[in-house]
Formats: C-alpha cells, sequence, structure tokens
C-alpha cells in the first residue's frame, strides 16, 4: 500500500502549470508518450494496456485492453474503424471527466490519437455532454493547438498516421451517456440504446468496428505508454489498477475531485481530505460511485475505494461519484430524488424501465405523503426487483439499485413513514448538495408533499 | 449451379431438440421446437430485432441474465428455456406483461381491437388476473386522427414502435415518430403534419393493441360478427393479397394476406382504403337505356338484354370494345368472344398489350430484394403505378444493393419519353459513360432486377430484348409494370378469343358499335372520341359519368370485390379474385351470358371454379421462342419552346379512389414539379404559387422543386394537366 493522501498521476503539474496551454505540457513531458506510441507496434499497445491493468473509468470498470482487443485488425474489416470517447457525464455526483477536460486537455487530445494508432482508427469522435459549454471551448482550443503542432491531423508527428478528432456536443438526455445510445445520437437518430450483440466492437457507429472509452480512461493513456504498462499496473491494488478521479459532494467540508490510488479508504477520501462532516453532525450514509449504485451505511466507511472491496460491500465503484449523507437526511426523499431523475431520463425504449421507473416514482411518493399502505413497501422492492436485469440497458437497473438498497438498508425508516402516516423528520429533514433540487426541498412536510409527477 | 450448404445447427428449447440453419431468429427456432414465445415488439419484417418489449425475455445456459429471445440467432448447443419451464423467466415474463398493462386503459369492451388484440390475448394466456397499480393511469388526449384514415390512440399504445420502425425501415417515409422521452413518450407525426404516405395504413395493422386502428373502422365492427374473406386487390398490377372484412354483407375494411413473393404482407392505401367507393352515391343500380336524346330510363334487364343484342346484332360486324384493363379474365374472355366469335368484330382498345415475351424473365417480385443491382427504367413513378414494387426496390437497397433509376427524375438523367432509346443503349453496350458503366455492372451482376415503367411503345418486347442482351438468367427478373391491374390477363384473353391480336379502332371511320367495359374505359377521351363515331355504344360502369351522355345503353358493374374471377398481376401470376359482398344488381358475366343467349354465343354466367388457390403460384418461365429482334428506337421527346411536361398517373386517382372522400388528402396536390436549375433561373421556390400555361394564358399551381429532376423538364400528375400541352411555361405569379 502506498502512504494515504494524494496521488496524482494525471493531474500532476495541473496545480503549477496551465496545462490548457501546449507549450505548458509539452514543458512537462506531455506529447512524448505520443510521438513513442506512433512508432511502437499496435499490438504492442494494446499488449501494454492489457498489461497495465486499467479497467474502464466510465462506470463498468470492463478492462480497456481488453475491450480495444476485441476490435479486428483493419484488414480484417471492410469498414473504418472508429475511436469514439464518452465524455457525456452526466451521473448525479460526478465531475471528474469535466475536470480533465478543463485542466489537462491535451492529455485527453494524446490519449485519443495513441488509442487511435494501436486500434487502427484514423477517425475519433468525442461525445460531449450538451450542457458543458466551457469544456467544450476548452478542448476545441486544445484540439487547434494540437492541429498547429501536428499532433492531430494527416501524417501525425513525422509518421504515416492520420487521426482526425470530432467533437460531438450531446443535446442533453442522460441515456446518451450509454453507449450504444451514444452511438445512435452520434449517427443522427434518436438516443435510445441499441440491443447487443453485435458489440460496438464488431459494429457500432455507421454500422463499424469501434472502440468506445471514457474521457479519464483515455486520459489515462499517455501516462501508461509514458511509464510502461506493468509499472501502472503497480498502482492501486490487485483488480484496481492505477488511480482514479474521485468526485466527493454531499454533505462534506471540501467537495472536489481527488486523485487516489484504487484501494484508499472511503473513510480517508470523506474525512482526511474532505474534512469531515460539517458542523460536527453524523454521518449517515455513502454512495460511492454516482447515484445509480447502492447505498452504503456510516458502519461501511471503511470499505476501500476498489473494484473488489466494493463488490464485497454489495455496491459499485461505478463513476467514481462519492456522496456523502448525513443525518439530517430522510431516506424515502432521497429514494424519490433519486427515482425521479431516473424516470425523468429513462429514454422510452424498452417496457420494464419506462413503465417501472414511473411506477417507483409513484409509490415513493405515496411513501414520503404518508399516504402508504402496509404491504407497499415490499411491492415497491417487488418493482425494483422486477426492473432488475429485465432491461434493454443499464439505466433501468441504476434506478432500481439504490431504491431497493436504501429500503433494504433503512427499512425502519420507510416502515416508518408508513407506521406514522408521514415523514419522521416533518420539516427538519435536509437533501441540501445531496441530489435534491431545491425548489422540492420545502415540500417535505407531513401532509404537504407537493413532488410533482409527470403524470 | 448448386445452393450453399445450410449448416445445421442444434438447439435445445425447452427440452426439445431442434435443428435449424445456422443464424435462424430464436422465436422461430422455438416455434420449430413446438414452443411459441410470445412478442409484440418482435416483427422480422421490420428489420433487425430491437428488444424493446422484453415479452420474449428466455433464460439461456451460460447467460446470468434473462436474454430477449428475440435478439439472439441460433448457435450450436445453445440451451434456451422459455417461460414454461423456466421460473425465472416466467417471472420475467410476468414483470414485462405487468409493466405492459400497467398504464394501459381496460377499456378492452370498448376497443375495436378487442376479440383479434395479441395484447388482450397474451394477457388471458400469461397475464395476472388483477393489477397492483393503484395510481391514476397515464391519459392523453384521444383520439387523434394522425391521418383522416388514421386514428391514434396513446393511451393503448404500449411502445413497441412497430409503426416508427416501418416508417422508418420499410416504407422510409419517416413521418411516425417518437417524441419525448420515458414514460411520457409517444408516437407522433413529425411536426405534426398529417401522415401522408403511399403505406400509412400498414402501421394499423402492425400495431398490437388498439393504439393505431384505421378511422374507418371504428366501432363498425365486432371480430364475432365479421366474415374474413381472402381476395387480390383489384386496383393496380400487384394484385396484393388481401382479406375483405365484412359484417352483414358490407365491406368494412381491406386487410393485407402476407404473400412473401407478392407484397410480403404490405398493402398500399389505395388498397386498403377505397372499398367506400362500393357505396358511392352516385352508383348505377339498373340498366338505363337511351329514350330521348337526352333522357334515359331504368329498366328492367329483360329490355336491357334485348336492346344491347339488337344494337349490336345491327352493327354488321363494325363492333369495337375498349377494356378496363380491371376486368376478370373471364370476364373479359365473355366480352372478347362475343366480339370476336359472336359479332365478327376484331377491333379492341386494350390498357395493356404485353408482349409474351417477358415471361421468358419471369420471376417472383421477391427476387427484386435479393438482386445485386436492380435497373429502373421509364418515366412513371414506380410508386404511383405499383407501390408494392417501391417497396421491394427499397428493400433492395438497404439489403446492399445498386438500384439505378434511369429517366427524367433517375440517378442517370435521360430525356422524358427515352426509355426505349436507352434500353436500346444499353443493350447494345453504349450510350453515355454513367450507362456504359452502369451496362457493364449489369452484365457483370449475377442477379439482377429490372423494373420498366413507363408507357412506351412496345415495352415488354424492348424490356426482354434488353433483358436477353444483359443475359439475365436464374435468380434476376424482368418487371414490366402494366398500366391496369388485370391489363395482362385482358389482353391474353382478347387474343386467345380469335386470331391474333385484331386491330385498334382508333383509325376507324364509322363504327356500327362499341362496347365500353368498365369506369376506366369510360372515362378514357379516346374511347370518347370513339364513341362519337358509333352508331350504338353499350357501356358498363360502376358509376355515372360523361359517357352517360353518349352510350344508348348503360349496365351498372361491378367493383373487383363484387365478383368471382382470376386475374393475372404484373408477374403473370394468376390469382383468384373472390366475390366478397353481392352487387346490388347482376354482375357483368351474368349479363353477358344472357346477351350471349341472345347472339349465341354460349357463355358460362359464372366464373369456373378457381384453379387457382388462394396464395397462387407463379408460373414456370416460358421459353424465350426466338431472340428478340434489336430495334433501334428514337427518343419520342420533341422540341418546344418551354419545360417539357412529362404527366404520370397518380396513385391516387381512377373513379373508385375520387368516390372516397377519406381518400382525398392522399390525391396530388395542385403543384407541378420543377427542376433545381429551372426553378432557380426563374427565381421560384418550393411553394411559391406559378402561372403554367403557354403564351400568357394559364393557371395557377404550386411550385415543388425537385433536386432530381432533369432540368428542362416539368412533372405534374394527370389530373392537373388538363389542356397542358406537351411543352408549358412556367413563370413566378
Amino acid at each position: 500500500m502506498t502512504p494515504s493522501g494524494l496521488h496524482e498521476v494525471l493531474l500532476r503539474h495541473a496545480d503549477e502549470r496551465d496545462l490548457t496551454k501546449r507549450a505548458e505540457y509539452e514543458a512537462v513531458g506531455g506529447y512524448r508518450a505520443l510521438t513513442t506510441a506512433l512508432r511502437t507496434d499496435p499490438g504492442e499497445l494494446v499488449e501494454s494496456l492489457l498489461a497495465s491493468g486499467l479497467r474502464g473509468r466510465g462506470g463498468a470498470g470492463f478492462p480497456m485492453g481488453r475491450k480495444a482487443s476485441f476490435i479486428p485488425k483493419p484488414d480484417q474489416t471492410p469498414n473504418p474503424i472508429y475511436l469514439t470517447v464518452n465524455a457525456d457525464e452526466s451521473e448525479p455526483g460526478t465531475f471528474k471527466d469535466r475536470e480533465l477536460m478543463l485542466r489537462i486537455p491535451h492529455a485527453v487530445i494524446e490519449g485519443i490519437v495513441i488509442t487511435c494508432h494501436a486500434i487502427g482508427a484514423e477517425t475519433a469522435f468525442v461525445y460531449l455532454r450538451g450542457e458543458y459549454a466551457t469544456e467544450f471551448d476548452v478542448m476545441a482550443a486544445a484540439l487547434d493547438e494540437a492541429h498547429e503542432a501536428g499532433y492531430v491531423g494527416p501524417g501525425i508527428a513525422g509518421t504515416d498516421t492520420n487521426v482526425t478528432i470530432v467533437i460531438h456536443r450531446g443535446a442533453g438526455a442522460y441515456i446518451c451517456g450509454e453507449e450504444t445510445a451514444l452511438l445512435e445520437s452520434l449517427e443522427g437518430k434518436r438516443g435510445q440504446p441499441r440491443s447487443k450483440p453485435p458489440f460496438p466492437a464488431i459494429s457500432g457507429v455507421y454500422a463499424s468496428p469501434t472502440l468506445i472509452n471514457n474521457v479519464e480512461t483515455i486520459a489515462t493513456v499517455p501516462t501508461i505508454v509514458g511509464m510502461g504498462g506493468e509499472e501502472y499496473a503497480k498502482l492501486g491494488v490487485e483488480n484496481s489498477a492505477g488511480t482514479r478521479l474521485f468526485s466527493l459532494s454531499g454533505n462534506v467540508v471540501k467537495g472536489g475531485n481527488y486523485e487516489l490510488e484504487l484501494g484508499t479508504p472511503l473513510r480517508e477520501l470523506i474525512y482526511d481530505l474532505g474534512g469531515g462532516i460539517p458542523d460536527g453532525r453524523a454521518l449517515k450514509a455513502v454512495i460511492p460511485g454516482g447515484s445509480s449504485v447502492p447505498v452504503l451505511t456510516a458502519d461501511e466507511v471503511d470499505t476501500a475505494l476498489d473494484f473488489d472491496a466494493m463488490a464485497q460491500a454489495g455496491t459499485m465503484l461505478g463513476s467514481g461519484a462519492v456522496i456523502v449523507i448525513d443525518e439530517r437526511a430522510c431516506m424515502v426523499q432521497l429514494g424519490l430524488r433519486v427515482a425521479q431523475f431516473y424516470m425523468h431520463e429513462s429514454c422510452g425504449k424498452c417496457t420494464p424501465c419506462r413503465e417501472g421507473t414511473r411506477w417507483m416514482v409513484q409509490i415513493l411518493r405515496k411513501l414520503e405523503a404518508g399516504e402508504a399502505e402496509q404491504g407497499e413497501l415490499d411491492l415497491l422492492l417487488n418493482v425494483c426487483d422486477r426492473i432488475l436485469g429485465n432491461c434493454l440497458c443499464p439505466l433501468g437497473d441504476a434506478a432500481a439499485m439504490p431504491i431497493a438498497s436504501y429500503v433494504a438498508k433503512f427499512r425502519e425508516e420507510y416502515q416508518r413513514h408508513i407506521d406514522e402516516g408521514g415523514c419522521p423528520f416533518g420539516g427538519e429533514s435536509s437533501l441540501e448538495g445531496v441530489v435534491a433540487p431545491v425548489d422540492q426541498h420545502h415540500a417535505h412536510l407531513r401532509g404537504q408533499i407537493e413532488v410533482p409527477i409527470h403524470a | 449451379m448448386s445452393a450453399p450448404a445450410v449448416e445445421l445447427v442444434t438447439v435445445n428449447v425447452d427440452g426439445r431438440e431442434v435443428q435449424v440453419p445456422k443464424g435462424t431468429g430464436m422465436i422461430e427456432t422455438a416455434l420449430a421446437a413446438g414452443v411459441e414465445i410470445p412478442v409484440f415488439c418482435y416483427e422480422p419484417r421490420l428489420g433487425p430485432p430491437v428488444g424493446a418489449c422484453r415479452m420474449c425475455l428466455c433464460e439461456v445456459e451460460g447467460m446470468p441474465k434473462l436474454q430477449a429471445a428475440c435478439t439472439l440467432t441460433a448457435q450450436d448447443g445453445m440451451e434456451l428455456r422459455s417461460a414454461q419451464t423456466s421460473a425465472k423467466a416466467a417471472e420475467g415474463q410476468n414483470a414485462v406483461l405487468e409493466f405492459i398493462l400497467l398504464n394501459h386503459p381496460l377499456d378492452c369492451p370498448d376497443c375495436d381491437k378487442g376479440g383479434e388484440c395479441p395484447l388482450q390475448d397474451l394477457t388471458f394466456r400469461w397475464g395476472p388476473s388483477n393489477t397492483r397499480m393503484h395510481f391514476p393511469k397515464r391519459t392523453f388526449e384521444k383520439p387523434i386522427p394522425i391521418s383522416p384514415t388514421i386514428s391514434l390512440d396513446r393511451e393503448r399504445c404500449i411502445l413497441c414502435y412497430r409503426c416508427t420502425r416501418f416508417s422508418e425501415g420499410v416504407s422510409e417515409d419517416l413521418q411516425l415518430v417518437a417524441a419525448h422521452r420515458g414514460a411520457q413518450s409517444i408516437i407522433t407525426t413529425f411536426e405534426e403534419e398529417p401522415y401522408r404516405a403511399h403505406f400509412s395504413g400498414n402501421v394499423t395493422e402492425l400495431c398490437p393493441v388498439g393504439a393505431l386502428l384505421p378511422s374507418t373502422y371504428r366501432f363498425r365492427a365486432r371480430p364475432w360478427e365479421i366474415d374474413n374473406t381472402p381476395t387480390v386487390c383489384g386496383l393496380c398490377p400487384v394484385g396484393c393479397n388481401t382479406w375483405a372484412t365484412t359484417r352483414e354483407g358490407k365491406v368494412q375494411r381491406i386487410l393485407s394476406r402476407n404473400h412473401p413473393e407478392v407484397d410480403d404482407g404490405w398493402l398500399c392505401d389505395k388498397g386498403r382504403f377505397t372499398f367506400d367507393h362500393l357505396r358511392a352515391e352516385d352508383r348505377l343500380r339498373e340498366p338505363l337505356v337511351r329514350v330521348r336524346r337526352r333522357g334515359f330510363e331504368a329498366v328492367g334487364y329483360d329490355d336491357a338484354v334485348r336492346e344491347v343484342a339488337r344494337g349490336l346484332r345491327e352493327a354488321g360486324g363494325s363492333v369495337a370494345i375498349a377494356f378496363s384493363g380491371g376486368e376478370t379474365v373471364e370476364q373479359a374472355s365473355a366480352l372478347a368472344r362475343l366480339v370476336r366469335q359472336g359479332l365478327g368484330g376484331d377491333a379492341a382498345i386494350l390498357p395493356d398489350d404485353l408482349d409474351p415475351a417477358v415471361d421468358a424473365f419471369r420471376a417472383p417480385l421477391s427476387a427484386i430484394r435479393d438482386a445485386e443491382i436492380c435497373l429502373v427504367l421509364g418515366d412513371e413513378p414506380v410508386m404511383e403505378r405499383a407501390p408494392i414494387v417501391d417497396l421491394w426496390l427499397r428493400a433492395a437497397r438497404r439489403a446492399g444493393a445498386e438500384v439505378v433509376t434511369v429517366g427524367p427524375a433517375g440517378s442517370v438523367s435521360t430525356p422524358p419519353g427515352s426509355a426505349a432509346a436507352t434500353s436500346a443503349e444499353l443493350a447494345g453496350g453504349g450510350g453515355s459513360d454513367e450507362l456504359r458503366d452502369a451496362g457493364r455492372r449489369l452484365r457483370e451482376a449475377s442477379r439482377v432486377a429490372i423494373v420498366w415503367s413507363g408507357d412506351d411503345h412496345d415495352s415488354g418486347r424492348r424490356a426482354a430484348t434488353l433483358a436477353a442482351s444483359l443475359g439475365l438468367g436464374d435468380g434476376s427478373g424482368l418487371y414490366v409494370l402494366p398500366r391496369s391491374p388485370n391489363g395482362r390477363g385482358v389482353a391474353q384473353a382478347w387474343y386467345e378469343a380469335g386470331e391474333g391480336r385484331g386491330f385498334d379502332p382508333s383509325g376507324e371511320e364509322e363504327l356500327g358499335a362499341l362496347i365500353v367495359s368498365g369506369d376506366e374505359a369510360a372515362y378514357d377521351p379516346r374511347v370518347a372520341q370513339l364513341a362519337e363515331r358509333a352508331r350504338f355504344v353499350f357501356a358498363t360502369s360502376m358509376f355515372t359519368g360523361d359517357h352517360t351522355l353518349w352510350a344508348h345503353v348503360v349496365a351498372p358493374g361491378t367493383s373487383y370485390l363484387e365478383r368471382d374471377g382470376t386475374v393475372v398481376n404484373l408477374e403473370g401470376r394468376a390469382q383468384r379474385q373472390r366475390r366478397v359482398v353481392d352487387p346490388p344488381h347482376l354482375d357483368e358475366l351474368e349479363l353477358l351470358a344472357r346477351v350471349g343467349t341472345e347472339l349465341g354465343v354460349p357463355i358460362a354466367p359464372w366464373a369456373a371454379e378457381a384453379t387457382v388457390d388462394d396464395h397462387a403460384e407463379l408460373a414456370p418461365r416460358a421459353q424465350l421462342e426466338a431472340p428478340p429482334e434489336f430495334a433501334p428506337a428514337a427518343s419520342t421527346n420533341g422540341a418546344g419552346p418551354g419545360l417539357e411536361l412529362v404527366v404520370y398517373r397518380p396513385l391516387f386517382s381512377g373513379p373508385g379512389v375520387e368516390r372516397v372522400e377519406s381518400l382525398a388528402f392522399q390525391r396530388p396536390a395542385p403543384e407541378i414539379e420543377l427542376a433545381h436549375a429551372d426553378a432557380q433561373a426563374r427565381g421560384i421556390a418550393t411553394g411559391d404559387t406559378v402561372t403554367v400555361g403557354l403564351n400568357g394564358s394559364g393557371r395557377a399551381l404550386r411550385a415543388a422543386v425537385r433536386r432530381k429532376l432533369r432540368p428542362g423538364v416539368a412533372r405534374i400528375a394527370a389530373e392537373h394537366a388538363d389542356g397542358l400541352g406537351s411543352h408549358v411555361e412556367v413563370t413566378k405569379a
């Protein structure tokens, strides 16, 4: 284990210099990995990615090297090969990709070019979340600079590698962060997931082989090339190599992005780096990987931030968004807010998600209002269960899993809403800074719930 | 040539082993094993499966999660367990059905789909008997008329996306779309414009619930009080197979009846909605005999038959007949024998006169889909003449075929009326570079489809010449689109009743008698001219029209829904048309039998027992008797001032359609299509009002600018071309 505290690999030098400028980036060794990589055999690069143990940073944690190895070689396919960077960061609580794009855009671009070379792609798309306007400007400016310097375009760095990068802005749909919905949207269609197989590696954008990776994953590639896959694998813990940016938010003193080695205990992030809970309040729960993952209780705060430890605790590292919840929070209200988000973002393509998320919201609203009957808690759990695993894409699961975990871990609190005919917190609960839209907060009064449901 | 060996794989479904070709869809594989997996969104005719409704969730050995069976294909050794043997799959399926029913209104007793509704059926078989949903269901304004023919009930919609997939991936009209998101998703038309497309009605059949219904069928009948009669559409030369639904002796709707080689289960809106013409107000119900110069009297059939026999007898052999091309073979044969054998006449106006040489390249329409390259020749838009052919061409393109269209709006642009000349160039390997290249690709391909859509002189023989010169073999097909629904059958009946072709009466000075068979013929201005020179005119027609001014005897005619008989479609496929409802009068064949008796020509008053199945097979190819002569042809277009006018006959036209109010919106708008360059030179944009005519006198029409149209050419629907010459000047009004 490494010593506790920050371990900045991606963000090294980012505090000292303005790395959005190419010259500054170059001054700290930027674009050196690109020059090396373009003179390396693509197969070797993929081997190095495999050896690094780098797992996807978007949420699912699939090993990047393996994903890249699924892409057919250019001579095995009549179609062009594409790289698509998923920059549609929209999981509640997650704000790491925007920091990377704002502070080290050249690392993202360098990662793209290296990855393109590794898989034989000549075109890369960056699918950027529509609301990320500044990020777009910064990325576009960096791309211009990279063009001027010959790091992007035809005949990069004196080799015969050509890479074109297109930044495509989304239109504000969470679902377009799902890789196949992203591809549909990129093609100009309604953003709805595709049925898999065929997987994007075989038939992705424009029915061509497509590698899709998260911004952070791609931004890590130059580092891996620079230090060597095996060296990178020494960072972190078994099955969870490297560092990650954790987006710390919620009821914590110093929220923000923290780059940590994987395997760092959650407690260290929240208390040592994040300064703990404000005003001496008690910790109630932690959402460790974005709003779609099962919750951890205060007792589980010593869980390590790595894939296996989280899995053992029955949850997931997800997008690395750690949301801290203090004692003021009503878990029913939290459930309602989270469910409302997923209902709102369900694309409507498959039945269980479209209908189930709405039903969940209806039941939760009734619970919160203190109007639920005995048995409706079990109904809620059953609805979650009936969504889970039955949907076309992970969005349905993303709605069902957290809600089911809130009920499982805070069942007594849910039950009291029924037994007492209202919220036991009265008007005193607060989800401020957690996931709640502020305009819904004041209505959390007994019998006065006015949570809009788009009926 | 042997077909490539099909690799068989063994799949286990619910403990039953079955062998199917590798890659067979799992729904079909399960059926082969005798297991029905319920589906809503799955419909292979709509393209790749989407796995949206999740009704078909099954357990697959080796996969942790339930899988949508519709998205899987058969692989060797696969083990699938459906809801019938897997508790997990059953739970998944129950979950999905509960979710589907969650917001679906419980209005089955009130819903026109009730009784023939897949959702209702599957709910009865697998669904819960009560609901756990105690919240208000989602409501929408309803019904929404998305067009004058289709009503949308969004509350009933289960969002299977069949309709939008049809619009996007089959008819490619791109008008039906999904809007909004999640539980608020709705089906709507693009920009909320009416769904105006030739194939729009198919979505009412694809819909697995009562969300999309034909407005004409709302509250008209219940499934247990209707009869469905298998028949064949008689409105265009495709001959789509249909079911005609009747209740209490009245046709209430037309449904498609999938013939995979002919229509693939699609039906155009003309075929689907024109049945209402049966109830047109101006239908003739009794024979009419002219009594004074301008007057008619309704008479009994005895009088009418006597009058007809007299008029024909007195013609002294100078008898001509004008066919509509919609008659059954039996009707046409009776008429032909009456004229050629009974009266000694030999003159006929045939709407179609296709050279039998085309039968040497006969192939089912479905072969178009499998072609590597398709060639479309001629000025008439395929969609307007034989709409299903257009769907097959689209399917071919989606499957990767190259579709070369040659004509004034084609991918290879040629002047109007030059199909014959172009075909000669293609056959001879000459012409422009573009054409020569296309010819080379056509020769190299082993599966070719040639579609000829025009009224060019002698198109059948020319098309056959082209096909022969390109070496069309098995797997390729030639499709010459006739003008009329049964033009091929009618012509054949005419030939068989006498010696050869006979002659065209147009050149005759005077005629003893003229027989006008059907409304289409009665509408033909050429026939009207002929009638002026005839001493006696006997017409049969469904409706009144101009001909009632010049005919001497008019007998009421029947619709294709009111008679039994054989029709021959553009492929040369003989199909069975059935009497769906009784006509309100004697049908033509019975009348002709009685006239025949008077004139000594034995005619059976009914069509003989059917010799063809309700799913008719295509006869084998004919031998090409002699290599057709290579006949050079000149383009028929002539020079003139202004723009050359191409007049086409729109699909939504003709005596039947014109009497159906709900189809009025489908008829072509009063507009003229202009080439982009011509429009620009005149400062005209789409939507502008333009004056069309010559020498200052003109009419106002709306302009539609088409990028594909050849400069110097303007195109217009026949019904708006009245009085316009072959060339027009177009100016911005």
